[in-house]
């Protein structure tokens, strides 16, 4: 067992966690943040992403010792209050969800690819770039929707 | 019930869903989202072998482990006196086809029990259970569990298992075969088949796949010694259909379970039987007075959630000199697993076999079989993608060896609008439809025109380009029988219903029905699912039944609540009930300037307590529904594939799709979307496979069983076309299945018109680079050099 210090959602939590387990059951079983889903073992679907330190990350294989000290936002922290983030709004707006189990993952991995990949997005991009995302229900052509139209929102046009 | 157009404000429109803000918030209910005090967890003990007698199950390892607390057997199962699971796998509507056994007799099943007492029949299947306090030290425990087996011979293959002196499964039979049943006028179409100018035959597999919803399945199961009572948190496809069939296993009357199932992450017919683990976790809370839960991993997951398809086709076509088709003959077989579960795709494909064409004549024979492989269910359109791809496969042949247009040939012998109510040659008949109408319209999507062009600039690039296309027909049946409740309050119009969601939308169209049918805002209606203590009764969602049965039955609960408000504004008034008159919404006294509406009258009602109506201004209204609809349409695509890696992109896809009455288009072309998705998984890289040496299934994780991705698909162009049924009022019959039907057709046929230029033939789906690559280094590599 070993004491972690971190921030999730903006709030300092303290815990004493087993060496062994991983950060997204840690989210949710004994944050009961439960929006953060498991959907694999093998860090293959992206239903588990999370931002550690602002960066996405498959918290299904990262320990929860590792987040010690670190900021942790997952898909409850995103919205800020009553006012959902552009992409929680896009994937409504454009129908980028189905059954919603793997939502989460994929808003948490579109907002970090949106705020920080260099180039203007396109389909193609948003395509390769997603790949470590699965979803079973969509075909993924209305998340690609939903994560350009969101990208348009968030980002200034670049112009050269 | 007419339905007036006039007074449609939500349906037709692509309103966002309700669903939604829940679920991209991260407040979704799932199953393993859910825990309760003092849990307990259970991990299942499964066997490695296809086929072995189980000698003995011995758990005193495992219970020497901490926090281990129980270990159970099939045997403590029996002497509990647990009942099997009665999947009831025979489709019984009076539209199914009859399947029957052998000697045209009941089909054997094989018992479902919930853990075997005699072998074990697939690798994977769950022999016992260890129960513990924690789900890790339940993992350590299973491992622990000393099983004494005895190893049997085994077979996993579809057609390997109906050859005699194959390895048979169940003691009490002589063979493996479970349903044998003919259909169609034999003598008729051996007289068409000896007359035709054309005969052209063909043998399909079309393989074992799994549907991956990404929520593994779990389930937590509770028992309330005072009251009696069991609950379970399962997701499935139906919560009330899985209380009757628990309740049944654990010997119990079906008041005394409740199932609650919210959301659900994906189903696709894979969580429309019940699981064994269901069953497990209830009764072994009530042995050790703790609630018990149960989380599959992934791996689990692609070992023992029910599988999809696995049916072999032997299909041949009579035509004559003209191309007009004559007659067709073909053979089904199921492989079911290693019992049976569902027939749901045997029945359903063997209804449509002769697709969307008219051929006067066919026999057809039916049959499944028993193998060393996990059960298969209906998975995403049932049965009908297989006999699509073996009646569109078949016709690209004969247009090849006929040396016909594949699309003229099938213009000559689509069935005609003027044909409707069209009864095919094996007893199904199509409600309605514009095949050839679809076609057009689709040519025209798929820029057809531009083709050619397409194809001479890939060559240039060096790709080889194929086009595929395929018509389909569908037909959507399900369980006749549905139930709402329309509960009127001052604040809105609650709707309870048995259908269950895994991301259909039901709770956006469903309130778009109910919205235009009572005149209310959309926003003031909300859909209640899934708990069996609201939801009494209920079909559940499969077959592409559930917007169909439910704007049925909302129609009518409607038209009762009309009545009761009428009755109630005529005591609030003082007047004679036939001088209330209802209008979109509006409640109007005659020769007065008095009008009230559904809120305002639930409101005094509650003021004024009135004796008539008791529980408020609410109805329950049950209907039967038994006719079938057939939805249908067309698809297109295009691939292109690269000679040197065999590698393929889909550059074009295309559909058009009768979905009846669109409800919310939005959440149609979404549907469709995803059905595209799994059906061109299946055709290029979904399979379970079995290695027939060792029975070991080969695909047990993500790493290793081929998924659609984000970057190996393309945007789809899919269009609605609405030609209303004439069987329920809103004329609805059914969307998202048809983007799967055609699909595995559509590219297996892009896949050989692109290797058409070798001579390449015959590539067997899953259509992997590999695969492709291979052919083309056995093609005459000269014919490549000349194309390109
Ligand atoms: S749970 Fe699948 S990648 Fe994390
Ligand atoms: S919406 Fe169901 S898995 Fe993506």
């Amino acid at each position: 067992m070993t004491n972690i210090v971190l921030t999730v959602n903006g709030t300092q939590v303290l815990r004493e966690v087993e060496d062994n387990i991983f950060l997204a059951y840690f989210l949710r079983e004994q944050l009961g943040l439960t929006g953060t889903h498991v959907g694999c073992d093998t860090s293959q679907c992206g239903c588990c992403v999370v931002h550690v330190n602002g960066t996405s990350v498959k918290s299904c294989t990262m320990l929860a010792v590792q987040a010690n000290s670190a900021d942790v936002t997952t898909i409850e922290g995103l919205a800020k209050g009553d006012v959902l983030h552009p992409v929680q709004r896009a994937f409504k707006e454009h129908h980028g969800l189905q059954c919603g189990f793997c939502t989460p993952g994929m808003i948490m991995a579109a907002v970090d690819l949106i705020n920080t990949y260099p180039k203007p997005l396109t389909a193609e991009i948003v395509r390769d770039e997603m790949e470590g995302n699965l979803c079973r229900c969509t075909g993924y052509h209305n998340i690609v929707k939903a994560i350009l139209a969101a990208a348009d929102e968030m980002r200034p046009v670049v112009t050269a | 019930m007419k339905i007036s157009e006039r007074a449609f404000r939500a349906v037709g429109k692509p309103l966002a869903r309700n669903e939604d803000l829940r679920l991209i918030t991260g407040k979704g209910r799932f199953t393993d989202d859910f825990n309760l005090p003092g849990q307990l967890w259970a991990a299942m003990v499964r066997s490695p072998y296809p086929h072995a007698r189980i000698r003995n199950v011995d758990g005193r390892v495992a219970l020497q482990l901490p926090k281990v607390l129980a270990v159970y057997s099939g045997a403590d199962c029996e002497a509990d006196g647990l009942k099997e699971i009665n999947h009831n796998p025979v489709p019984s509507t009076k539209y199914d086809l009859k399947l029957t056994g052998k000697d045209g007799g009941a089909v054997f099943i094989g018992k479902h029990t919930l853990l075997p007492t005699d072998r074990a029949r697939y690798v994977g299947e769950a022999v016992a259970m260890v129960v513990a306090e924690t789900r890790e030290a339940a993992l350590t425990g299973a491992e622990n569990v000393m099983v004494g087996y005895e190893e049997l011979p085994f077979v996993v293959g579809t057609v390997e298992a109906t050859q005699p002196g194959a390895p048979i499964l169940w003691d009490s039979q002589t063979d493996n075969i479970l349903v044998d049943s003919s259909f169609g006028d034999a003598a008729a179409t051996a007289t068409a088949f000896a007359k035709a100018a054309h005969i052209v035959s063909d043998v399909f597999h079309i393989g074992r796949v799994t549907g991956v919803p990404l929520e593994p399945r779990a389930a937590l199961g509770d028992y309330n010694s005072e009251t009696g009572r069991y609950t379970l948190y399962a997701g499935s496809g139906g919560a009330v259909r899985q209380k009757h069939e628990l309740a049944h296993v654990l010997g119990v009357e079906p008041k005394d379970v409740r199932v609650l199932s919210f959301d659900v992450g994906g189903n696709f017919g894979t969580r429309n039987r019940a699981y064994v683990e269901f069953g497990l976790v209830m009764w072994a809370a009530r042995k050790l007075g703790r609630p018990v839960k149960f989380r599959a991993d992934r791996s689990e997951c692609f070992l023992t959630d029910y599988q999809g398809r696995d049916l072999v086709t032997e299909v041949s076509l009579a035509i004559d000199e003209s191309g007009k088709f004559l007659a067709m003959r073909a053979s089904n077989l199921s492989n079911v697993g290693a019992r049976c579960v569902s027939l749901s795709p045997l029945s359903k494909g063997s209804g449509l076999i002769t697709g969307s064409y008219n051929i006067p004549l066919a026999t057809l024979r039916s049959r499944a079989v028993f193998s060393n492989t996990m059960p298969t269910q209906a998975y995403r359109s049932s049965g009908r993608p297989e006999v699509t791809f073996a009646i569109e496969r078949l016709i690209d042949k004969a247009a090849t060896q006929l040396n016909m247009d594949r699309f003229e040939i099938r213009r000559r012998n689509l069935v005609a609008p003027s044909q409707m109510p069209y009864r095919n040659a094996v007893g199904s008949t199509y409600d309605s439809g514009e095949y050839e109408i679809n076609m057009d319209k689709l040519l025209r999507l798929a820029d057809w025109q531009g083709a050619a062009a397409r194809r001479e600039d890939a060559k240039r690039r060096g790709k080889l380009l194929g086009i595929g296309f395929a018509n389909y027909v569908e037909s959507s049946i399900g369980t006749p029988k549905e139930r709402a409740d329309l509960i009127v309050s001052p604040e809105g119009i609650e709707v309870v219903i048995g259908t269950q969601p895994a991301g259909q939308g039901h709770e956006t169209s469903f309130a778009q029905v109910t919205a235009d049918l009572l005149g209310v805002p959309f926003e003031r209606v909300k859909i209640i699912l899934g708990d069996t203590d609201v939801v009494s009764a209920g079909g559940g969602t499969h077959s592409g039944r559930s917007m169909r049965h439910a704007s049925a039955v909302i129609a009518l609960a409607s038209d009762d609540l009309v009545s009761k408000a009428k009755l109630l504004a005529a005591q609030i008034f003082h007047v004679a009930e036939g001088d209330v008159e209802f209008d979109d919404g509006v409640f109007k006294i005659t020769g007065t300037n008095i009008t009230t509406d559904w809120f305002d009258l639930a409101k005094r009602l509650k003021e004024l307590q009135l004796e008539d109506f008791p529980g408020g201004l609410w109805v329950r209204r049950d209907n039967e529904m038994h006719t079938p609809v057939f939805p249908n349409g067309a698809c297109m695509c295009e691939i292109e594939i690269d000679p040197e890696t065999g590698g393929i992109e889909i550059t074009r896809y295309a559909t058009v799709d009768d979905v009846g009455r669109c409800i919310n288009p939005l959440i149609v072309h979404g549907q469709t979307h995803g059905g595209i998705a799994q059906g061109v998984g299946q055709a290029l890289w979904e399979t379970c496979y079995i290695d027939p040496e060792s029975g070991q299934p080969q695909n047990g994780s993500f790493m290793d069983y081929g998924m659609p991705r984000f970057n190996n698909l393309p945007f789809f162009k899919t269009e609605i076309s609405e030609v209303l049924s004439p069987t329920n009022p809103f004329g609805v019959k059914a969307g998202g299945e048809g983007g799967t039907t055609p699909a595995p057709a559509v590219i297996m046929s892009a896949v050989e018109n692109a290797l058409a230029p070798l001579g390449i033939t015959g590539v067997e789906m899953p259509a992997t680079p590999a695969k492709i690559w291979a052919a083309i280094q056995k093609a005459d590599r000269s014919a490549l050099a000349e194309y390109i």
